[in-house]
């Protein structure tokens, strides 16, 4: 009961993260070329904006037009999908692969609207750098109010020239390597067709813009 | 046919049809889900979720409007003392005397200074919580995690961590305890305080990845097998060959 407690601890976090469900790129780039200095400063700076947004007073609407085009600055989105997509990046045709990116794209703006009443009143301190694989890992505690303090990782790995970040890990799990794990599971319980992972892609949108 | 043959019957029958080995790529990915029995874990998966829907859910709802925040750390941290002398059993069994010596230490002072554990003290004097289970124990040992399991009730779980269920129920203090009514009373109802208050602290994020995931029951296993690996990663870190803060220093002559 201790570990499902610990798992669900983990879990807990998760709605942070669901910020950054499908935030996810995989380490498709070079190696690490980053310090652990400017992979910090990167995340501090691009933190306080994120939760300047959260927290403003703005209608919701606005938040969230200001929440995506902050991600896209931010965040390597189209490698993220790629990394999503894994193995079955090769077996797509261009045009799928071309529909998973732009239906990625826009499950991500999804996810990130839904996060932001919950997470209004957020703030987070930076606890250090670790370097882990070809990224550095800035460590950050996220509190929000009438919530456990969460420790949240961002992988942060340059991309065409700058800083991006690439994962970020709540409690030791990957939010790239989930989000690959499900898309996954789409694809193979249909035979290993591209296309069912698109279709069920699709009907999540049609299933959010409906409610 | 009653439920629980049924149940039987289909965990007999339900077993994944893996690809054929010429599929090199297929084959190494059915591999390393290591989820043999997925359509059996599918069927406890939906039977778990529609009890949540209708029964755990709905009561944690109802805890969550009637308690605070602190009340629900405070139920968390009663519940947890609980587990420590368990948690002892176990880094002893690993090998970890520097975690359970913090576990004995927790398990003192959070069950008198802490009035019997609904306070954490230890936390505040450098016994910071610590996590383990006979399934890491395990894992410390060496065995792997084998095919992956989804528990009714229990819910994720695996091979090698399901035996976590019963090691953790003997060594509670409870069981050590002489039986009678009103301690096993006490059980039901610390058991069932538990679930729900974790229950209620799960609302958000449970909510959350079934409205994000395609497939919930694979981002769930996903989870639960990164968290285990991380745990094993996290114990083993913690191990360093320095006596703990509580152990008296040497003198010097």
């Amino acid at each position: 009961m201790i570990s499902r407690r610990f798992t669900l601890s983990a879990l807990a976090a998760a709605p942070l993260t669901g910020l950054m469900t499908g935030l996810m790129t995989g380490p498709v780039l070079a190696q690490a070329t980053l310090s652990a200095a400017t992979a910090k400063d990167f995340v501090e700076q691009s933190g306080q904006k994120l939760v300047g947004i959260v927290n403003s007073q703005a209608p919701e609407a606005k938040k969230a037009d200001e929440l995506r085009g902050l991600v896209n600055q931010i965040v390597a989105v189209d490698q993220v999908g790629d990394y999503v997509l894994g193995r079955y990046l090769h077996i797509a045709t261009p045009a799928q692969h071309q529909e998973f990116q732009k239906l990625f794209h826009k499950l991500l703006a999804y996810n990130i609207t839904y996060q932001i009443r919950a997470y209004q009143g957020v703030s987070f301190s930076v606890d250090g750098v670790a370097p882990q694989g070809q990224d550095m890992v800035v460590n950050t505690v996220v509190t929000t109010p009438g919530h456990a303090p969460a420790d949240v990782g961002w992988a942060v790995d340059e991309v065409n020239g700058k800083p991006q970040i690439v994962d970020v890990i709540v409690a030791g799990t990957s939010l790239r390597i989930t989000t690959r794990n499900d898309y996954a599971s789409v694809i193979t319980g249909h035979g290993g067709q591209v296309s069912a992972l698109l279709t069920a892609m699709k009907a999540q949108i049609a299933r959010i813009d409906a409610s | 046919m009653s439920a629980p043959v049924l149940l039987l019957a289909t965990s007999l029958a339900g077993c994944a049809t893996p690809p054929p080995k010429s599929d090199t790529a297929d084959y190494q990915a059915y591999k390393e889900l290591n989820d043999p029995l997925e359509p059996t874990n599918r069927v406890f998966y939906r039977v778990n979720n529609t009890l949540d829907t209708y029964a755990m859910k709905p009561v944690a709802q109802g805890y969550e409007a009637v308690t605070t925040p602190a009340i629900r750390q405070h139920v968390s941290d009663f519940t947890s003392n609980i587990g420590e002398p368990a948690r002892l059993v176990n880094f002893m069994l690993e090998g970890k005397p520097r975690d359970a010596g913090t576990a004995l230490v927790r398990f003192l002072l959070n069950s008198t200074i802490g009035i019997g554990g609904i306070f954490d003290p230890a936390a505040a004097l450098g016994y910071p919580q610590t996590n383990t289970d006979f399934g890491l124990t395990l894992a410390i040992w060496g065995l792997p995690p084998g095919p992956y399991l989804y528990l009714p009730v229990f819910g994720p779980s695996g091979l090698r961590d399901v035996w976590s269920i019963p090691v953790e129920w003997l060594a509670t203090p409870m069981t050590a305890a002489p039986a009678s009514t009103a301690l096993t009373d006490f059980g039901y109802a610390e058991t069932g305080l538990r679930l729900v208050n974790l229950r209620a602290r799960m609302l958000e994020p449970i909510e959350q990845i079934k409205a994000t995931a395609l497939d919930p029951y694979a981002t769930f296993r996903s989870l639960y097998r990164q968290s285990r690996a991380s745990q094993i990663k996290l114990i083993d870190q913690r191990d360093k060959p320095t006596p703990p803060d509580w152990y008296p220093a040497p003198s010097h002559h």
